[in-house]
């Protein structure tokens, strides 16, 4: 019993450092974001010698996160309305807010499965199809705005299946769990095998993402050098790489 | 190899274990003898953990706790920083889950000691604080331990409601299940299994050391 109290006590008093002052920068961004970001870490790492902790997930998520107080610095939002929300919540700097790039949307088949476009999705054989939930996931709220605009929602509705954000959406289509899935390009390019196909913009209201940096005041400079590279133009040519448009102007 | 997460999660299952004995042991005292109108409801709410779905639990932790609530302001006004999205967030959510399994295991423990026993503690002038101490919690020790145990292992497996209340900040808040949780979303399914077997094997551990203390006797 005692070793084990000392163990304990071992535990409870041992790493306790915090991400202070000089902890890394955190930042919240959109799960289509991934791959690219994962590299504009890097970059952003080599020019400032400042370490980067990325926080996947859906927007809605996050943006509800850093209104209840978490403490992330930038957030990169996979549609600018969050970020409104944000900065309705009294939590980012409103001048920061900038837009970084359009999203894409495709239908992602598993490398077993024929390519399918958008259009192909009413056919039997797509007995699952994976979207984002559309209720916090703008890539979600998107394919259900091209489903119905290419007027095929209501006769794919029972065949829905939501996941949590679009890279859990992509996992339930790679998974076998999904015949198909709705997804960012950015997200079905570097997955390997499969196919895909992109979805016609015009279906559906643009993804503009949008990012914004809600740092504390002795961290803001920190942040926006971050949000600063993700607009430049070397961070524009990462993002297109990744499949991304570059924004409207 | 980051093991961030598992240090992080022995840290928070150990304390959140320690507050959980400490409330749940003291609970179940109160409880099994103590005579008080609400008696009833008082165990019927502590059990909520154990119903609620822990994602609906800690999105209520986080409206009790969060930045703009009472609670949330008050604590950030005595320890500086928020409770939500930091490791001590993290904590009140693993003790909160892990509560009612330690408080309901040492309930039916305390329950079935023989009151004579106790009455004849009493009879030689021992004072009730130290019949409990000496008498019917030695003697409601396997299952006190065993609660405890449940509720370790309870706080080290806890997802929902701590990714609700911590969020998922790697190197800050993200414990083992978590980390599991984000190498699946990333796709990475190595790494996914690597740390779900680490975990798997640590509980194991813990779990198996427990029941030896708890044969040994303390």
């Amino acid at each position: 019993m005692r070793q084990l109290l000392l163990a304990l006590l071992v535990l409870t008093t041992g790493c306790s450092a915090q991400a202070g002052e000089d902890g890394p920068l955190l930042v919240a961004a959109a799960s289509d974001l991934g791959p690219a970001f994962t590299e504009l870490g890097e970059a952003y790492e080599r020019d400032t010698g400042r370490a980067v902790t990325f926080t996947f997930g859906s927007s809605g998520q996050l943006s509800q996160q850093i209104a209840n107080g978490a403490p992330f610095e930038v957030f990169a939002s996979a549609n600018e309305a969050y970020v409104d929300d944000v900065l309705e919540a009294g939590q980012g700097d409103r001048q920061s807010k900038a837009q970084y790039a359009l999203g894409q949307l495709v239908v992602w088949t598993r490398p077993d499965a024929a390519q399918a476009g958008l259009s192909q999705l009413g056919q039997a054989r797509f007995r699952r199809i994976a979207v984002a939930n559309p209720e916090h996931a703008p890539y979600g709220a998107a394919a259900v705005q091209a489903l119905r605009s290419a007027g095929l929602y209501d006769q794919v509705r029972d065949r829905l299946v939501y996941g949590e954000n679009v890279s859990d959406t992509l996992r339930l289509a790679s998974s076998g769990n999904a015949d198909v899935a709705i997804v960012a390009q950015s997200l079905a390019a570097v997955e390997q095998g499969g196919h895909y196909t992109e979805v016609q913009p015009g279906l559906h209201e643009p993804l503009r993402q949008a990012l914004v940096v809600t740092a504390e005041p002795e961290r803001a400079e920190a942040a926006q050098d971050f949000a600063d590279l993700v607009v430049s133009a070397r961070g524009r040519e990462v993002l297109s790489r990744f499949g991304f448009a570059p924004p409207e102007v | 190899m980051d093991w961030f997460p598992l240090l992080l999660s022995l840290r928070v299952a150990s304390l959140a274990t320690l507050l959980a004995a400490v409330f749940g042991i003291g609970g179940a005292y109160l409880l099994a003898k103590g005579r008080f109108p609400g008696r009833g409801l008082l165990e019927a709410v502590a059990s909520l953990p154990i119903v609620l779905p822990p994602t609906v639990l800690g999105y209520y932790l986080l409206v009790v706790l969060g930045a703009r609530s009472p609670l949330g302001r008050a604590w950030e006004s005595v320890f500086g920083g928020p409770l939500v999205f930091s490791v001590s967030g993290a904590i009140v959510a693993a003790t909160i889950s892990a509560l009612p399994f330690c408080l309901r295991t040492a309930r039916a423990a305390i329950e079935q000691v023989d009151p004579r026993v106790e009455a004849a503690a009493r009879t030689l002038g021992l004072p009730e604080w130290r019949v409990a101490l000496q008498v019917t919690l030695p003697l409601a020790r396997r299952g006190v331990i065993a609660g405890v145990a449940l509720g370790f292992a309870r706080a080290l497996g806890d997802f929902g409601a701590t990714v609700m209340v911590a969020g998922n900040i790697p190197g800050r808040t993200q414990t083992m299940p978590i980390a599991v949780y984000d190498a699946v979303q990333a796709g990475d399914d190595a790494r996914a299994g690597t740390l779900a077997l680490i975990l798997a094997v640590v509980a194991v551990a813990v779990l198996l050391l427990v029941n030896r203390f708890s044969r040994v006797g303390v």
